[in-house]
């Protein structure tokens, strides 16, 4: 083979195995959603295949209504994207998302459209398109920076605090709904209780059960997400973590990030 | 003789009209009686799950046979769920799941506990 061909061949062929090499160790960077982008959650079981775009669901709009426990454990969505296998015959039989869209519910004096119909014309269409946006530009009725303008702020995640939000009486989020939520007494608070971090020097992590139960109740976490009984048991690492195992599960999607360190490593070192 | 041919048809009459009366009752009473009573099985089921899943919050304060009735309760339900409609049943039969997960999960706990008790 000519030399003038070949030498270039194979330093392309080189180059090639070891921008590989590279890409496959250090993988490629995730990029950091933006404020408003956090939480979003894209939904595709069935959209597709009906010819209709994927469901695009924004958690902060949910969040400022309603607990995560009235849509997770009353309603009965699945913690994970795509994990409840949600129909629109569900929806238009007044299941999941259909539970509050369903043309009667009234929010803030608004009534909250409906989700799938049985029957769709073709005036539905931008109906259908509230929800089934993925790709869509779609006009909404919320606007998140509007939204998020008198809320007190935070560094990451949807860039806002939301229990303080809640605690300043700027979102109200309803924990129960009529007729879906079976009627509950309020929950005896359990102890908030320290863990011990495996790295020297690393302050402790103090775990707010008050915090968690406000929103979640008991059987969100317990024992799907914690299925340890005895405490310290179970070892938890940042790797799981960060993989979406125990606090993962919201602490990597929807309540703030694992980049907000000391909001759970927040006990001071001892000298 | 006339007279008694007259009783006699009307006799036949009255009773046939009285028969139609009863049939007729219970054609239109048959089925809204089974509906009512598929209503009522429903509420039935509805009102269980509703006393079973209300007590979540309470799940630490039960004895440990306070919870194994609950769980037992929640095994109970879950054929009753299963045969509801494909919506209904999915929607009630994880909330069921999730509510029986946590009085399992307190119970576990507990047990752990008094053993741990009875060790010391």
């Amino acid at each position: 083979m000519n030399n003038k061909i070949f030498t270039p061949l194979v330093l392309i062929l080189v180059s090639c195995l070891f921008c590989g090499l590279a890409l496959s160790q250090t993988g490629t960077k995730k990029k950091r959603p933006l404020p408003y982008e956090y939480g979003r959650v894209v939904i595709d079981n069935y959209s597709q295949k009906a010819d209709l775009a994927p469901v695009v669901f924004e958690h902060w709009i949910h969040r400022s209504m309603f607990t995560c426990r009235v849509c997770h454990v009353d309603i009965g969505f699945a913690m994970k994207a795509g994990g409840t296998d949600i129909k629109a015959a569900d929806n238009a039989h007044g299941y999941y998302c259909g539970t509050c869209h369903n043309g009667k519910m009234v929010v803030d004096g608004k009534t909250v459209f409906p989700a799938c119909s049985r029957k769709v014309n073709l005036e539905d269409e931008k109906r259908c398109e509230r929800c089934h946006s993925y790709g869509l530009k779609v006009a909404s009725d919320f606007d998140f920076f509007q939204f998020s303008q008198p809320l007190p702020k935070e560094r990451f995640g949807n860039g806002l605090d939301w229990e303080k939000s809640e605690q300043l009486g700027l979102i109200k989020p309803a924990s129960f709904l009529p007729g879906v939520s079976a009627p509950r007494n309020s929950l005896a608070v359990q102890k908030d209780f320290a863990l011990n971090p495996k790295v020297e020097g690393m302050p402790d992590i103090i775990f707010s059960h008050k915090k968690h139960t406000v929103w979640n109740g008991c059987e969100l976490c317990h024992p799907d997400i914690f299925m340890g009984v005895k405490r310290g048991a179970v070892k938890y690492t940042m790797v799981d973590i960060s993989e979406g195992r125990s606090c993962g599960a919201c602490h990597t999607t929807v309540a703030f990030p694992l980049t907000d360190c000391q909001r759970c490593h927040s006990k001071p070192v001892q000298p | 003789m006339v007279l008694k041919a007259k009783f006699k048809a009307t006799t036949v009459a009255v009773l046939l009209s009285m028969g139609l009366a009863l049939y007729s009752v219970r054609a239109i009473g048959g089925p809204s009686a089974s509906a009512a009573q598929a209503d009522a099985a429903q509420e039935s089921w509805q009102k269980e799950f509703d006393s079973i899943c209300a007590q979540t919050e309470d799940a630490m304060t039960f004895s440990q046979a306070e919870l194994t009735d609950l769980i037992r309760r929640c095994d109970n339900l879950q054929p009753r769920i299963e045969k509801l409609d494909e919506s209904r049943k999915k929607v009630h039969l994880e909330r069921l799941r999730k509510c029986r997960g946590l009085y399992a999960y307190v119970l576990d706990a507990k047990r752990l506990d008094s053993k741990a008790k009875e060790k010391k």
